[in-house]
């Protein structure tokens, strides 16, 4: 697995600070960079979990007609043309004419590419042969199938029962709310005029039955037994179904199950489960389904009604009028191990010995180890910025109940990050050929900090030499190095929420005082603005040493 | 909340303020505005103004497995959907780990709303009313998680809540019946008269989609067969299958092939009439496999079923001869070994009684085992297919009663004079019931639990699995209901022709069970009712935004839960025998009315 950063958005939680990276639940509030976007009004970063979602037009994924918002619903939000999905294996069906009289086997290839065709039609998947002549399917003409089939639909025996249903229901409702109307009377008013106070059915319903002498329910009435099924069915005459489920295909089903050959023979549940009617269980009479709709979304950040994403209207195209993501707003980061460890090991003149030979990120952070890792951050804007990096202390109690089942683990994070303490620059963002003459400048930049850093490290104590600090500057992008200590019993992903705190200059002063409450610093220039995010970086996860095996043996 | 109906017993007090009897001030308020609408119901008319008619509502059926989602006013779901089991049964004992328990379901369940607007439905939520389709124990935090986020990220205008049980048997074309819903995690038998829920007679066993899943896995482990993928193409051709075999790995049965063999091989037979037939030992042949599996001397007789069934829970199980050849280490985690006996004693009852065809399925090799080419083969034998099932009709337990049990034990719950109007009128919802076949055999076990009783059969009650009954006779005050009792939805009827529950059998429209409280949700939308309806001002009323303070959060909360969202569980207890001296009845009055009108 390759090391990742992800980037956290604080919108589930009214907790800023994210939680430890180990709880399950941290997954939900972390997001790649390309998924966020960025409110500058509330100067926050958005996620996909927390902006409002608007449809700005809908279209066919297939056919990419833009479907107007008034068939959308007559529709089902299925496409209306000539769209069809197979049921077996969703993919997209393709019209095709009979076969002429004689040539039997011209059909995909002839037939097709006359321009005509023979007139029934059908469709064919080109994928796994099926086709709707199985399912007596068939057109008169080649084009708008889903008008062809609209009667089909119209007629399904789940929507005629609907209706039905209905209709049995609305006069029993609006009665008994007119006589709920009348709030004395004790539900037998059935004369429906139609009063003029409109009252929820069922509270209609439930009230009248409130006021009902209720059999059974409330006191005991030693009437006889007949009396009172009538009084119940007095309320509601009985519902005579236009299809009713005796003599459906249930028992046929039980036999059709019991002498079943082929798994295949029976519709997958995902190709019935919509269905509200009891079908069939054979897969050989699924019928084809039209292709659902695609939205376009305009995105709004749901504190400020600001549009951060706003699509072109046409579904061919997939530009975006609006477009505000995080990408262009904070720094991008990407993790990695150096590709090889052994020339920065030797470079560094490690004190601390990696244990296993080769035990690079390719290979595996072995527990007990120290890893090396390049942090690497592009700068999208146009103005430098100074980043410093903190590491969040994991809180104990929590991350370790957490973590569960080791109560060893417990007592102390199971590894140790350091990172540079101090700020650092990356330069600004700018066009491709502008770069060339700054050249010299960076390097020498780098050099001065990368020997500032040296000493820093050096002076810690830490004597993690150069894995620790600014090892690379170039154009806008600058690579830090940090280093993990993996303890000797750790396990499990090495995660670690990192807090990012970067420094910019303002365009706008008057807007400084809305920085963001985490702990930001106050600069001393003051048309200098700081940003804090928080990011979850995952470098994999933990080989537990084969060590520990062998030690609990003994 | 002056126009409340002032209910004049005691029992219909209590139930007025059940989230599917709204007859607060707010709705009909609501309706007076929409009265135009309702005379002419027909979108029609409106859908040239918005895409969907103001009134048009979005319904969400959410389980804890699968979820179904639509527009109101139309006969099927739009769109249906696995999700990964949001809730179970119990939760972490731990303070810590529920609060992040919590927060998981939050996140997820926040994934799959907004995808329910955002990329099924294909709707503004902003402009949508949403009924929400409850389970009566649905519980009241994951309620209250479905609220917060609708409200508060997806900021839907209002929110009710109706009782699956109501909503099924308004599809059904009533409003007075027993239903019963089958589905993942429970089974739950729930009276509702008149359109009103009688939630305190409901009653509930944990036999149900999960349990039969689990089941099957346990089965399946002990008795299928699997075949690994040939290591060449010519293995395939040169080397019998039988050589091959190997029991099943555990990683080979994974959820998604579990669902597959539950949905798509499974179904339910008929009532094993196990007195007849004990002695006899039908030919197990057909799977070489099965033979060395089976206990070498002879089937166990009855009496040994019955002993191992019925001393399962108290076996500590050093009678491990017999069975020596199943003694297997693959029994599922967490089970004691004598759950082999059972499951060994069960699989020869029930190869007796079963004539289906064994099934072969392509399974994903295990990852250790991908040393061969394609796909592995599971072998899945026709009496799991046919009988995984009588786990749900295995009664006995007191805490696991079977399925029949639970409908006759909600009967006995309920008035002596409720009780033969709800016999005749039971409706089977749920998904698990999309078996084929489950719905006859449950009316066979149904009568057939009242009718064994200790007097009047000589015989055990083997195919029910539970110990000699005691002389104490639980159904014996239903016996005279046996010929009234019929389900709504059975697809074959069985009466004869004199029973007069015959008149309703099979008599509701065929709607699927699975998707019957859906329906009758989509036609409480269209008919413009469906539950207390909260809007979201009084959420934001209630709740206000907690703002910088953190502090009064907690107590927002409380506020917020008791007050907000409707939920049965909070209306008073009903009244029991009443006390000697009775309280003065205003004093009764006034505490239902506290909670409805808050």
């Amino acid at each position: 697995m390759t090391p990742s950063v992800s980037y956290h958005c604080p919108c589930l939680s009214d907790d800023p600070v994210p939680p430890p990276p180990n709880a399950p639940s941290s997954s939900y509030g972390f997001h790649p960079l390309h998924e966020l976007f960025f409110c500058e009004e509330c100067d926050a970063v958005r996620c996909n979990r927390c902006v409002s979602v608007e449809v700005s037009g809908y279209y066919c994924p297939n056919c990419l007609f833009e479907v107007p918002s008034a068939s959308v619903r007559a529709e089902k939000n299925r496409c209306a043309r000539n769209c069809f999905m197979c049921p077996n294996c969703r993919n997209t069906l393709s019209v095709v004419p009979s076969d002429p009289q004689d040539a039997d086997d011209g059909r995909s290839l002839g037939a097709n590419l006359s321009a005509v065709g023979e007139p029934p039609f059908f469709l064919y998947c080109s994928f796994c042969r099926w086709d709707s002549a199985e399912v007596d399917i068939t057109f008169e003409k080649p084009t708008g199938l889903a008008a062809q089939l609209q009667k089909f639909e119209d007629s399904a025996p789940d929507s005629l029962e609907f209706e039905r249903l209905k209709e049995h229901f609305e006069p029993f409702l609006r009665a008994s709310s007119s006589s709920s109307a009348a709030a004395s009377l004790s539900g037998h008013s059935h004369a429906a005029h139609a009063h003029a106070t409109p009252v929820n059915p069922i509270t209609a319903a439930a009230s009248s039955a409130l006021a009902r002498d209720i059999p059974g329910v409330g006191k005991y009435t030693p009437a006889p037994r007949g009396r009172r099924d009538k009084g119940a069915r007095d309320e509601i005459s009985e519902y005579r179904s236009r299809v009713e489920v005796k003599g459906t295909k249930d028992g046929s089903n039980v036999d059709f199950m019991r002498r079943l050959e082929e798994v295949s023979q029976v519709a997958a549940f995902g190709q019935r489960w919509a269905n509200s009617w009891t079908t069939t269980l054979h897969s050989s009479e699924l019928k084809p389904l039209r292709i659902p709709l695609h939205s376009k979304k305009t995105k709004r950040c749901s504190a400020c009604r600001h549009i951060l994403i706003k699509p072109e209207q046409k579904a061919q195209s997939v530009r975006f009028k609006i477009k505000l993501v995080a990408a262009n707003y904070i720094p991008a980061m990407t993790v990695a191990f150096p590709p090889s460890p052994d020339p920065i090991r030797q470079r560094g003149a490690g004190t601390k010995q990696v244990p296993t030979e080769g035990a690079s990120g390719a290979s595996g952070l072995q527990a007990g180890g120290t890893f090396p890792f390049h942090l690497a951050l592009t700068n999208p804007l146009y103005d430098p910025i100074h980043v410093r990096l903190a590491v969040q202390r994991p809180v104990p109690p929590p991350s370790s109940s957490s973590s569960s089942a080791s109560p060893e683990k417990a007592r102390r994070p199971p590894f140790a990050v350091s990172l540079p303490q101090s700020a650092f620059p990356i330069a600004a963002f700018a066009e491709a050929w502008e770069y060339e003459d700054d050249e010299d400048m960076f390097v020498g930049e780098d050099d001065e900090f990368g020997g500032l850093d040296r000493e820093r490290g050096g002076g810690a104590g830490g004597g993690k030499g150069k894995a620790v600090g600014v090892l690379e500057r170039r154009a806008n992008v600058t690579v830090v190095g940090g280093e993990v200590v993996v303890g000797r019993d750790a396990k499990g992903p090495l995660k670690f929420n990192m807090l990012v705190s970067y420094t910019y200059r303002s365009d706008d002063p008057l807007a400084e005082d809305d920085v963001r409450a985490t702990p930001s610093r106050k600069e001393k220039v003051p048309e200098m603005k700081t940003f804090s995010f928080y990011t979850v970086v995952d470098l994999g996860t933990i080989i537990p040493r084969p060590r520990t095996s062998a030690s609990e043996v003994v | 909340m002056s126009n409340l109906a002032v209910p004049s017993t005691p029992r219909s007090r209590t139930s007025h303020a059940v989230p599917v009897t709204p007859a607060g001030a707010p709705n009909t308020a609501r309706i007076a505005r929409s009265g135009m609408v309702q005379a002419s119901p027909h979108y029609q008319t409106t859908r040239r103004h918005s895409l969907y008619g103001t009134e048009d509502r979005v319904i969400i059926d959410p389980g804890s497995r699968v979820w179904k989602v639509g527009f109101s006013g139309e006969g099927r779901p739009r769109d249906v959907f696995f999700v990964s089991p949001l809730w179970g049964l119990q939760r972490a004992p731990d303070l810590f780990q529920r609060e992040e328990e919590d927060r998981l379901l939050a996140a997820q369940l926040q994934t799959h709303l907004r995808a329910v607007f955002h990329d099924s439905l294909l709707t503004d939520p902003k402009s949508r009313k949403v009924i929400v389709i409850e389970h009566p124990l649905l519980p009241v935090y994951v309620k209250e998680t479905i609220a917060k986020i609708l409200f508060e990220n997806l900021q839907v205008p209002s929110i009710s809540f109706a009782s699956s049980h109501l909503l099924a048997l308004l599809s059904a074309g009533r409003i007075t019946g027993l239903v019963l819903d089958c589905g993942e995690l429970e089974s739950t038998a729930l009276p509702i008269y008149s359109s009103r829920p009688l939630f305190h007679q409901l009653r509930t066993t944990p036999l149900a989609g999960a349990r039969l899943t689990s089941h099957l896995r346990a089965l399946l482990l002990l008795f299928g067969t699997y075949l690994p993928p040939p290591t060449s193409l010519s293995a395939a051709v040169n080397m019998p299958a039988s050589s091959r075999s190997t029991r099943v790995p555990l990683e080979v049965l994974s959820d998604g092939v579990l669902e597959e063999i539950k949905t798509r091989c499974s179904f339910v037979g008929e009532a094993m009439d196990t007195a007849l037939d004990s002695s006899v030992m039908s030919p197990m042949g057909e799977d070489p496999m099965d033979v060395d599996l089976l206990p070498s001397d002879s089937a166990p007789s009855e009496s040994d079923f019955s002993r191992v069934s019925a001393d399962r829970d108290s076996n500590a199980g050093p009678t491990s001869s017999d069975f020596s050849v199943v003694s297997r280490s693959q029994v599922l985690p967490g089970r004691p070994s004598t759950g082999e006996h059972q499951l060994q004693a069960l699989a020869d009852l029930y190869l007796r009684h079963s004539t289906a065809t064994d099934l072969h399925l392509k399974v994903t090799p295990p990852v250790s085992q991908q040393t061969g080419t394609g796909h592995g083969t599971l072998i899945v034998p026709g009496w799991i297919r046919e009988r995984g099932s009588e786990v749900l009709f295995e009664g006995g337990d007191v805490d696991e009663s079977s399925v029949a049990e639970t409908i006759l034990d909600c009967l006995l719950k309920t008035p002596v004079d409720l009780r033969r109007t709800l016999a005749t009128s039971i409706l089977v919802t749920g998904g698990t019931a999309m078996l084929p076949g489950f719905i006859p055999r449950l009316h066979t076990e149904l009568i057939q639990a009242i009718i064994t009783s200790p007097s009047a059969s000589a015989r055990p009650p083997v195919s029910r699995g539970r110990p000699r009954p005691p002389a104490y006779d639980r159904y014996a005050v239903l016996r005279p209901l046996v010929p009234y009792f019929a389900i709504l939805n059975n697809p074959s009827p069985t009466h004869p022709s004199g029973a007069r529950g015959s008149n309703n059998a099979g008599k509701a429209p065929a709607f699927t069970p699975a998707t019957m409280a859906w329906v009758g949700g989509s036609l409480a939308g269209v008919l413009k009712t469906g539950g207390v309806e909260v809007a979201r001002e009084k959420w934001d009323e209630a709740g206000g935004h907690p703002g910088p303070e953190d502090s009064t959060e907690e107590s927002d909360v409380v506020v917020r839960s008791t007050n907000v969202i409707p939920d049965w569980t909070r209306t008073p207890l009903p009244m029991g025998a009443p006390p000697a001296n009775l309280p003065p009845p205003q004093m009764l009055e006034a505490a239902p009315l506290a909670v409805v009108g808050a």
